[in-house]
């Protein structure tokens, strides 16, 4: 046809051209996999999960190898970012929003943060795969017991920071001396809030109500002052918190892990909100209030919290150290999220052999795994997301999709927005469709239950309800907390936009769910590898068409069907068949399986 | 990831041993291919020439290379948009491609396709029905769609090249024997020089 033949001439036109292109190309193809044949095994492995190999003949070996360099020396580097992690500290406390912070780590790659706050040291790990566009927070807080006050608090930083959707690594700095890394915020307030903090924890010893109640004002001014005097807001938030989190925990484990009693929930929920809203915002803790009192139980678990708590309770009972781990993923076409979860599960598993505690929930695409254990007086949160975003920049975001998204980034930055998760994983729909209005907490009372009902929940919903009453007063000012609450308020504040920055920070991807399962790493790396010599007869691979030559890494699949590591990799990433006979590679059955 | 190269040798394969019945060269750009499929003998598309699309993904060949009818025909598994449904066209788990394949073997299950429609799996409700309650009816139109979109008039000089090409490769036949629609192409290749 007509259009055949213009092709036809175009195509010889160009040729020359193309054909040069093309050579060169090819060159730097024979580059790349002269570059992968000699890597060593692991920094194959190494380079191929950090996505550097990217596509044969398009980059040069040079910049291959550059690459595999840089990933070697990552880790020193990362030491060496803890003072611009301390900048950006600064910027994020003081930019209130996340997604500047995002925007800031997705520039600077790493970031290391710490900081101290009276008797806990926290430390902020953030690391961002700039060709994944997966990042990961991690966050560890430590908290000096020699002050009795100071447990609470730690457990009360938790819940902060991971709002940040930072997880906290060790900062093991037990004195109250700001580290010199720590965000000059911070600092500050450190000081003078611990101060302040046992003090409003006296005070707030009577009841949490009242704690409430009398800082809430506080944290008003803090607000209003919206500097970095962050001291006042901590005491009054911590104060609360620790009720909270007194209370919480108590009632957890009075009724601990009682997912299925949504009544023993409610209640801790409750009691929660009451803290809460106290500390925050006092015309919502008229509301609050009132429920509490009908249920005498949580406010007897306050109570009793609060005197024990702070004092007996903390050393023996809580870990000194708490480990947020967050990573955010996102989902390549072709990965599933079966898989996803797999590679969770793994790895939690792996990180704490004793009791871990591993949920996992799904939904709108969302799939989020969510892990705690505890070992040697370190908890260790870890939490996965995956989001496969799809078409959102293009599309707009879909009421859904963005409810979805909202809900979980603000679980995320909240904290343990995930041990609501726990409780929740069927009532997920109501807990989305509460969770994007943001402010009402108070409507949300599940999720703040859900905080509640896992013992370290109660971190979490404190948290949140913090994050409810800032928004409520619509003070983005509460900072220090703020953490916590800056994560969730902004996202709220901002509304959708910052949710398509997000989105664009974690990329899309188009493809629809039902996609292929592939295989995880570790299952890929289990199976067979072998050179290639040059007394194998025959043998082309099948998926790039060319034949082998001598040194070349061969896989072979389960069925005896071979190809170059970098080829089957790459489509066992995203699928589970032999591409030639299309057998399952893996038995079935072990994809289910849980933890 | 391989996708130049393969594509490379993929067209000098198909360039140097096209699968009877079809043609495929680029189309200005490398990821831009354009395929032609003669009808086979004894199907209500003897005697036409239809020209597809293929666009080569960034992905390929982890992922299928689109592929679509650009000129009409009347199957029930081929929609007016030219779409086709084809389980080797799509990924799995709903589908059944994988690298292994290529566009060689892409363009051969087409043509094996057009002989033998799938009316289970209708793309096409109406034709589909027709295909299976009222075969006449169903190859009548069928046939005149193939006389008025694909006529050999309209599409004479490209077939002609074609007709060259299939020629030569009709000495290796005997190794191409072994392709599904063989036959078929077979049949075409010597019913197409009379036409």
């Amino acid at each position: 046809m007509e259009s055949s033949d213009s092709s036809d001439k175009g195509s010889i036109d160009q040729s020359e051209a193309q054909r040069q292109s093309q050579l060169d190309r090819l060159d730097r193809e024979e580059a790349f996999y002269q570059f992968v044949n000699n890597l060593s095994e692991e920094d194959y492995r190494l380079m191929r999960d950090n996505n550097l190999l990217g596509t044969p003949g398009e980059i040069t070996e040079e910049e291959l190898l550059r690459r595999l360099h840089q990933v070697k020396e990552g880790p020193p580097q990362q030491n060496s970012d803890e003072n611009r992690g301390a900048e950006s500290a600064e910027d994020v406390s003081n930019g209130d929003s996340i997604i500047d912070w995002l925007n800031s780590v997705r520039q600077t790659g790493n970031t290391t943060r710490s900081g101290q706050r009276g008797n806990q040291s926290w430390r902020a790990v953030s690391r961002t795969n700039p060709n994944s566009g997966d990042f990961r927070f991690s966050l560890e807080i430590n908290v000096n017991r020699n002050n009795g006050n100071t447990n609470p608090e730690t457990e009360n930083e938790p819940s902060v920071e991971p709002s940040n959707g930072e997880d906290l690594e060790n900062s093991q700095s037990d004195s109250e001396i700001p580290r010199s890394e720590s965000p000059s915020v911070r600092q500050p307030g450190s000081e003078r809030s611990s101060a302040e903090e046992l003090t409003a924890e006296e005070a707030s010893l009577p009841r949490g109500q009242r704690r409430a109640r009398s800082r809430s004002p506080e944290q008003r001014r803090t607000r209003a002052r919206t500097d970095r005097s962050r001291s006042p807001i901590n005491a009054v938030s911590e104060a609360p918190r620790r009720s909270h989190h007194n209370t919480s925990s108590q009632t957890l484990d009075h009724s601990s892990a009682g997912e299925a009693e949504g009544s023993s929930r409610t209640r801790q929920h409750v009691t929660l909100r009451q803290h809460m809203v106290g500390t925050e915002v006092p015309s919502e803790n008229a509301v609050l209030f009132s429920p509490p009192e009908t249920r005498p139980a949580p406010q007897a678990a306050g109570s009793s919290e609060t005197t024990g708590t702070s004092e007996s309770t903390a050393p023996g009972q809580r870990p000194p150290t708490i480990v947020l781990d967050l990573q955010v993923r996102r989902v390549r076409p072709g990965e599933y999220r079966q898989r996803d979860s797999i590679a969770n599960r793994t790895r939690s598993r792996s990180q704490t052999p004793n009791n871990t505690v591993t949920y996992e929930s799904e939904r709108g695409g969302f799939r989020r795994t969510f892990s705690r254990s505890e070992r040697a007086g370190v908890r260790t949160y870890v939490s996965t997301i995956r989001i496969p975003i799809r078409r959102i920049l293009n599309t707009g975001l879909s009421e859904t999709t963005s409810v979805a998204i909202q809900t979980m980034l603000r679980q995320i930055m909240t904290g343990f927005g995930e041990l609501s998760y726990f409780m929740y994983s069927d009532s997920d729909a109501d807990s989305t469709g509460a969770t994007p209005s943001h402010n009402v907490e108070t409507s949300e009372p599940q999720s703040g239950g859900g905080g509640a009902s896992g013992n370290e929940n109660a971190d979490v919903s404190s948290g949140e309800v913090y994050e409810g009453g800032h928004e409520a007063s619509s003070t983005s000012g509460a900072r220090r907390e703020g953490r916590n609450t800056r994560g969730s308020v902004t996202f709220e504040e901002s509304g959708s936009l910052p949710f398509l920055s997000l989105a664009q920070f974690f990329l899309l991807n188009e493809d629809d769910d039902d996609q292929p399962r592939g295989l995880t790493k570790e299952q890929i790396d289990n199976l067979a590898m072998r050179n290639f010599g040059e007394s194998d007869a025959l043998k082309t691979c099948s998926v790039c068409i060319t034949e082998y030559t001598e040194g070349n890494k061969l896989r072979k699949l389960p069925c005896s069907h071979e190809y170059h590591v970098h080829c089957i990799d790459r489509w066992l990433s995203e699928n589970s068949t032999c591409p030639i006979c299309r057998r399952a590679v893996l038995a079935s059955g072990n994809r289910e399986s849980v933890v | 990831m391989q996708r130049a190269s393969r594509l490379a040798r993929e067209l000098s394969l198909l360039a140097t041993e096209p699968p009877p019945g079809i043609t495929c060269w680029q189309n200005g750009q490398l990821d831009d291919l354009r395929a032609q499929i003669l009808g086979g003998v004894d199907t209500p598309y003897e005697k036409g020439i239809f020209n597809l699309e293929i666009i080569v993904p960034e992905r390929y060949p982890f992922e299928p290379p689109k592929i679509r009818f650009l000129t009409p025909i009347y199957h029930p598994n081929i929609d007016s948009a030219g779409r086709i449904c084809l389980d080797v066209l799509k990924l799995p788990p709903k589908g059944a491609w994988r690298p292994s394949l290529n566009i060689s073997t892409l363009l051969t299950s087409i043509q094996l396709l057009m002989a033998e429609p799938n009316p289970d799996d209708p793309l096409m409700a109406n034709i589909s029905s027709e295909y299976k309650y009222n075969k006449q009816l169903f190859l009548l139109n069928a046939r005149e769609w193939t006389e008025k979109y694909a006529g050999q008039l309209r599409a004479s000089k490209p077939l002609e090249e074609k007709i060259i090409q299939s020629e030569t490769s009709t000495s290796r036949e005997s190794t191409i024997q072994k392709r599904k629609g063989v036959d078929i192409s077979r049949k075409e290749k010597k019913s197409c020089p009379d036409s």
